[in-house]
């Protein structure tokens, strides 16, 4: 009896041995099929980024209940770390007149501030960055396959930034780091091209803290890129900044400039 | 008709999520800035009237400040930067108006390889990571000849830099510099336009920092600094990430040095190993408010017993005293506190508030600033209030002024 029971325990166990074979020699089919949703974010990615070091200038208008708030004009100059694959960036802040020559460094959450009048260097928190029009950069020069577990949600038809309609993907990206600025994140991603064309990005709580709209694609260091995103912010809707992105140039930019004692010798081409 | 068609396209396109985002893209669509060039340039003209009260009868006074910057690259690799200010004030009941320049900078940079660079002439030197007292700024003595405003920053933008000549070599996470401040002249000057090199290069001085980032965290500075007639004094800056809303920082200097009483009234030589300290956190809010609590210790200022006998002492060594303290900017006492609040867009866009409070723990002493500045594309408006609070001989109730209004419109060219 015993021995009957152990064979058939042994069978079932075959079987179920056989079915997951055969569900993961399925599951491999489709996946080789359709790309991952990691691989489509970090197609989308590539499209927003260069893949060497860059340098743009970003101009970003503000907008509050209809009517133009404010402009700045920013040199940034941009390099993926090897080791995060995040962009670290510097930033001089270019206009308006009362903020000219002022610099930035964002490496990670080491965030550097430094004044030439004052030659103050401050150390910035990440809530303190995010004050103001800085945190928008986020929206921009971020890897999000680096930080971010993608899920295919499926696929939509949606409105891209000039309002046509466009086939997506639909992924939820859920945050793989404990230091990233949003908890999670939606973005519609091109079928065809795997360009970016909405995110939504959402606190813990669930609010939704900013929507951005990317458009205007342009021929840019040899890949069409999205020259403009438009952001919505999630709390007052009437909120709205539009960074339009130009002058994009491959630039040498040596490892020894992210750190806090070089920000005072930044000077862009 | 604006209306009309935004509402024709937000009809036209039931996919878009919101109606919000269909105007938000709407508005977009109308944006023509363009990007605007970098200047070398910066220039701002400063108008200034205020009223105060203290001891005497109430003092009217006016300013008008001329601010000229400028940076620029001439040749591939080199940098002239130059900063100079000017002050013309006009006093009511005072004999006399006071016309003050600062020539802030005016040097040569040459950055020889991305990583090795060289300066030559009078540079602005500041190190420290704290806000109301750097004990590692070892080149602020005598750097002051105009006081604008009690603010830190105006205190540390608008002074003398020192003539040296300055090297630096980076790498990846550190860099190290050394320079080299010669003596130039015997005495301050007075002269209104005078560059006053006296006041900055009155003895060779020279100075090491080397920093090396030891993770994302942490990235201390390290300094050496002396000079003639003085020990070599250690000096040790870091600011810390405690979370993703508070940067803790901490910023120390120590050395064989006599104490300011025995500098200021040429008293027997009392040389010892003194500390300076300023140490505090500065915490963000989510709704845009900076908060800054910072303890300040110099070692070597007077303990409360010495501060109060010196206090009920002769007038003249009390005076004198205080103002070697101010010339090197250094607090008179062992202790302080400082507080300083930052409200970015309080309330109204563009509109910043600003808190400052200085705390003599001896005393008990206090000065207090606050500020409301509206900024437009290239306007500042700005009202402030000073108060100081003491006992007629402390720290900050000794000062001249009790309560002071001003008003400051500055422009952007």
């Amino acid at each position: 009896m015993r021995c009957a029971m152990s064979r058939q325990t042994q069978a079932a166990a075959q079987l179920q041995r056989l079915t997951l074979c055969a569900a993961v020699v399925a599951f491999s089919h489709i996946a080789s099929a359709a790309p991952s949703a990691q691989a489509i974010l970090a197609a989308s990615d590539a499209i927003r980024n260069p893949d060497k070091p860059f340098g743009l200038t970003v101009t970003l208008v503000e907008y509050r209940n209809g009517k133009q708030a404010g402009s700045n004009t920013l040199n940034v100059y941009s390099k993926a770390d090897t080791n995060s694959g995040q962009f670290r960036s510097l930033i001089r802040f270019v206009a308006p007149a009362r903020d000219a020559n002022k610099l930035m460094l964002k490496s990670g959450n080491d965030l550097w501030f430094f004044d030439p009048s004052s030659k103050a260097s401050i150390r910035l928190s990440p809530q303190q960055r995010l004050l103001g029009q800085a945190a928008n950069g986020d929206v921009v020069t971020v890897n999000l396959a680096k930080d971010y577990h993608a899920q295919l949600v499926g696929e939509e038809a949606t409105a891209d930034g000039d309002r046509q309609m466009r086939r997506c993907y639909r992924l939820a990206l859920g945050r793989a780091a404990t230091d990233v600025t949003y908890d999670h994140i939606e973005m519609w991603i091109d079928v065809t091209n795997n360009r970016p064309v909405k995110g939504r990005f959402y606190a813990e709580s669930g609010q939704l803290l900013k929507t951005a709209y990317y458009r205007r694609f342009q021929s840019q260091l040899g890949v069409e890129r999205p020259t403009e995103t438009v952001i919505i912010d999630g709390l007052d809707p009437n909120w709205v900044t539009v960074m339009r992105y130009g002058d994009y140039a491959w630039r040498e930019v040596p490892e020894a400039w992210f750190q806090r004692d070089y920000l005072p010798r930044f000077r862009p081409e | 008709m604006r209306a009309l068609a935004l509402g024709l396209i937000v009809a036209a396109t039931p996919a878009l999520a919101t109606d919000e985002d269909a105007a938000a893209l709407l508005l977009a669509d109308q944006t023509t800035a363009a990007p605007e060039g970098s200047r070398n340039w910066r220039v701002f003209a400063e108008a200034a009237v205020r009223q105060s009260t203290g001891a005497g009868a109430p003092q009217h006074g006016e300013r008008l400040s001329f601010d000229v910057r400028y940076d620029g690259s001439f040749a591939a690799g080199w940098r002239a930067v130059v900063a100079d200010r000017l002050d013309v004030n006009r006093l009511g009941n005072v004999a006399g108006n006071t016309n003050v320049n600062t020539l802030k900078e005016a040097y040569l940079s040459w950055q020889a390889t991305p990583e090795r660079v060289a300066d030559l002439g009078r540079i602005n030197a500041r190190h420290g990571v704290a806000m109301g007292y750097n004990p590692t700024d070892y080149f602020r003595a005598g750097a002051l000849r105009w006081i604008v405003s009690p603010d830190p920053a105006s205190l540390r933008e608008n002074r003398l830099g020192s003539v040296m000549l300055r090297g630096q070599k980076l790498w990846d996470g550190g860099s190290v510099s050394a320079l080299y401040s010669p003596k130039l002249a015997d005495q301050p000057s007075t002269g209104a336009y005078s560059v006053d090199l006296g006041a900055t290069n009155r003895r060779d001085r020279w100075l090491a920092a080397f920093s090396q980032r030891l993770s994302e965290q942490i990235s201390p500075q390290f300094l050496v600094s002396g000079g003639t007639g003085q020990s070599a004094q250690l000096g040790f800056n870091l600011a810390l990430l405690l979370n993703k809303a508070t940067v803790a920082f901490a910023e120390w200097s120590g050395g064989r040095t006599r104490s300011l009483l025995a500098q200021a009234l040429a008293r027997p030589e009392d040389a010892a190993f003194r500390s300076r300290l300023a140490a505090g956190f500065t915490y963000t809010t989510e709704s845009n408010v900076s908060l800054t609590l910072e303890y300040e210790y110099n070692g070597t200022g007077l303990d409360r017993d010495g501060w109060n006998e010196l206090r009920r002492g002769p007038p003249a060594a009390y005076g004198v005293y205080r103002s070697f303290a101010a010339k090197l900017q250094e607090p008179v006492t062992r202790e302080n506190l400082f507080f300083h609040a930052t409200w970015t867009d309080a309330m109204v866009r563009h509109l910043d508030l600003t808190a400052m409070v200085r705390y003599n723990v001896a005393d008990h002493s206090r000065l207090q600033w606050l500020e409301a500045r509206y900024h437009w594309t290239r306007v500042d408006l700005a009202l402030q209030a000073q108060r100081n609070d003491g006992d007629p001989s402390s720290d900050f109730g000794a000062l001249p002024e009790r309560r002071t209004l001003q008003a400051v419109l500055r422009y952007f060219f």
